[in-house]
């Protein structure tokens, strides 16, 4: 109890309120630019986090990532581009509104699904990582390292439209995660004799390349291909109806609301499906279980409320694993375990009894975070949508800068900015050929684990392969492993008849036609 | 060039990768089998291993695919149209000038920061970034150039105390 309060005590502490607050307002701003998600600002912020507190550190990216879901809302529903992929839905209905004059209306159903969303997956979050994480701690190194191959299996799997690019990715990944000092034997392995290389590969610059200079490579190529940026809708009514939303019509809007939040917290918690796939989940069930059917698309509320309140729920949610197990489920909590280890914590069950103080104060700036979400969001609307408006021509400049010199701000090293553009340049091609660089990015940040949990099995059992058949959970896992494998190769396989199907069916029709 | 072509091109550039892995790097960059436990060269090999299982699995299933001449789906023979992309997907064509364009600066700007200081190499460096973006307003850029190099520095001199790298002007 008393580490609770104490943990408690200090996400109240004026420096962990600041900067939860600063993590915020800047998250809300940086999700409504267009192009730039929440992984993208983690990736982008967490060299300033080294110079401050875990508790704080931890507090702003979550505070980041919270903001950037929310602000993701806010292009969608100005200009029908969604700042972040989970907003996609949000745009249907809300720009729907906006073009009637409603925006400040569909803006202010958003945040307020968005912080509903996510202050239930939040409680949920409280309830259970601490208790499922005490089972955990029975897991043996045998677990560990099923439970990692699964969750690899499951992102390569589910995060791209072929299984076999996603495990060449997770593999690629795991393989750059190895490069450094071996632990075995504390001698240097795949570093090429270069020097720099024996500490490893450091999280930073790779994120930083593979999420965000890869992508405003790629954003560039299209802005400069369109010849500029779009102009903006921002359209707001003078009508006090049109601007603010009643509390009938919100609560006109709870199930809708429940429902989402519990499709986020189910999708959040397992590993490799993300926001938007709640998102969508959410919104087709809201459709289908409306009375109102054909309202939708066409700038229903309960439609904004389906997909922010599941996409927000995400955020907490996908905590779950990451505390209980270890696991980063998606992006931004893959970047959450880095900012855990650049601490120096290891993410897992371990953390609630080494570190019980630290979690419970996580606890406390995860709800301030909402809590903050909500006011500023309540008063910062019309600022926030100014964001959408910054030229493009300025805005990119200063992020692909903030690229190079974030690279660089980690470790003061130049030889990191390199690294830094090196896999910019990887992502770039990665995206270009469909391959999961969110594979390659949880291969990298588990492989380590993954091959000290190998290591561990191997001493343990003495060479004895067996081990895995006296292991029931281990066995269970690994022959989840493989039913995932074998799932995802069947699907994928169908897939392709389906489409073979269809153009052969075309190209029937296209010859008939001729004759 | 169709996207089956490309994509061939991209499982052999793995296969070779991951054949320089296997037979060269891996043995040659790798500490030797210390008597216990595993190999430091297992995980690596696994990796690799399944990379190159994948990259063959994918140029056999594209060349039956091809050699029993089934009909391809549009979206397999042709790159989606640019304008009608949806949703997040990236698939496209490579315009290498394009990406070269902002490599290439970036490059030459952390070889120049060591000789020519952090100031000039980025002040020079965003002024071109921006002309290949498209900006044709100078005073603009010079104002973005300046204000962000300016703001960089200040941060990192006297907000984090972190080594301004390159030779110091001031």
């Amino acid at each position: 109890m008393e580490m609770i309060i104490a943990g408690l005590l200090d996400s109240v502490s004026p420096a962990s309120l600041m900067f939860v607050l600063l993590g915020v307002t800047i998250g809300v701003m940086i999700g409504a630019i267009p192009g730039i998600n929440g992984p993208m600002a983690i990736a982008l912020f967490i060299p300033v986090t080294y110079y401050m507190s875990p508790l704080t550190a931890i507090g702003f990216l979550v505070g980041l990532n919270k903001g950037a879901f929310f602000g993701g809302a806010v292009s969608a529903v100005l200009l029908r581009t969604p700042g972040t992929p989970e907003a996609a839905a949000t745009s249907w209905d809300g720009y729907a509104l906006t073009q009637q004059g409603k925006g400040e209306k569909a803006l202010r159903m958003a945040l307020y699904s968005s912080v509903a969303g996510d202050f239930i997956s939040t409680m949920v979050l409280i309830l259970i990582a601490a208790p499922l994480a005490a089972v955990a701690l029975f897991m043996g190194p045998p677990e560990i390292f099923a439970l990692i191959s699964l969750a690899l299996t499951v992102i390569a799997g589910i995060g791209t439209n072929s299984i076999s690019r996603g495990l060449i990715a997770a593999g690629f990944g795991i393989l750059i995660g190895l490069i450094g000092t071996e632990p075995v034997t504390a001698l240097p392995r795949l570093t090429f004799d270069v020097y720099q290389l024996e500490s490893g590969l450091s999280l930073i610059p790779v994120a930083i390349g593979l999420l965000a200079f890869s992508e405003i490579l790629i954003q560039l190529e299209k802005f400069t291909k369109k010849g500029g940026a779009e102009h903006s809708a921002n359209v707001f009514s003078t009508r006090r109806e049109d601007r603010f939303l009643s509390i009938k019509e919100f609560l006109s809007n709870t199930k809708t609301l429940l429902r989402g939040s519990l499709i986020g917290i189910g999708v959040g918690a397992m590993p490799g499906l993300g926001a938007p796939v709640a998102s969508f989940m959410s919104y087709d069930q809201a459709m289908k279980r409306s009375k109102h059917k054909e309202e939708f698309g066409k700038g229903r509320l309960e439609g904004i409320g389906a997909s922010e309140s599941a996409n927000s729920a995400v955020v907490g949610a996908s905590l779950i694993p990451l505390f209980v197990l270890g696991i980063p489920g998606n992006l931004a909590v893959a970047m959450l375990m880095g900012a855990f280890m650049i601490h120096g914590m290891q993410p897992g069950p371990l953390l609630f009894k080494e570190n019980a103080q630290l979690m419970y104060g996580i606890y406390g700036s995860l709800v301030l975070a909402s809590l903050f979400l909500l006011l500023i969001g309540r008063f910062g609307l019309r600022l926030f949508c100014k964001a959408v408006d910054i030229p493009a021509m300025i805005l990119y400049p200063i992020v692909i800068f903030t690229c190079v010199m974030g690279a660089y701000l980690g470790q003061s090293s130049i030889f990191d900015v390199g690294v830094m553009l090196t896999f910019g340049f990887i992502g770039y091609f990665m995206r270009k050929f469909d391959f999961s660089y969110v594979a390659l990015l949880i291969g990298f940040i588990l492989a380590p684990e993954w091959e000290r949990a190998l290591q561990q099995v191997v001493i343990i059992s003495q060479y004895d392969t067996y081990m895995f058949f006296q292991r029931p959970v281990a066995m269970i896992l690994m022959a989840l492993t493989l039913f995932v494998v074998a799932r995802t190769f069947w699907n994928n396989i169908k897939a392709g008849r389906k489409r073979r199907a269809t153009a052969a069916a075309a190209a029937a029709a296209g010859q008939h036609k001729s004759d | 060039m169709t996207k089956i072509q490309r994509d061939v091109i991209a499982y052999l550039v793995i296969v070779t990768f991951c054949i320089v892995m296997l037979v060269w790097a891996i043995p040659a960059y790798t500490p030797a089998y210390p008597g216990y436990g595993a190999s430091a060269a297992l995980v690596p090999n696994v990796a690799v291993g399944v990379m190159l299982f994948m990259a063959c699995l994918a140029l056999i299933t594209t060349g039956i695919a091809k050699y029993r001449k089934k009909p391809m789906a549009a979206s397999e023979t042709t790159f989606p149209d640019d304008a009608n992309e949806s949703g997040f997907t990236q698939v496209g064509r490579i315009n290498l000038s394009h990406l070269f364009g902002i490599m290439l600066p970036s490059l030459l700007f952390i070889i120049a920061i060591e000789y020519v200081s952090y100031l000039i190499s980025a002040f020079v460096y965003l002024m071109i970034l921006q002309f290949v973006i498209g900006s044709r307003r100078w005073l603009q850029s010079v104002v973005v150039a300046v204000s962000l190099t300016a703001v960089l520095y200040v941060v990192m001199r006297y907000g984090f105390g972190v080594p301004v790298p390159g030779p110091q002007l001031f």
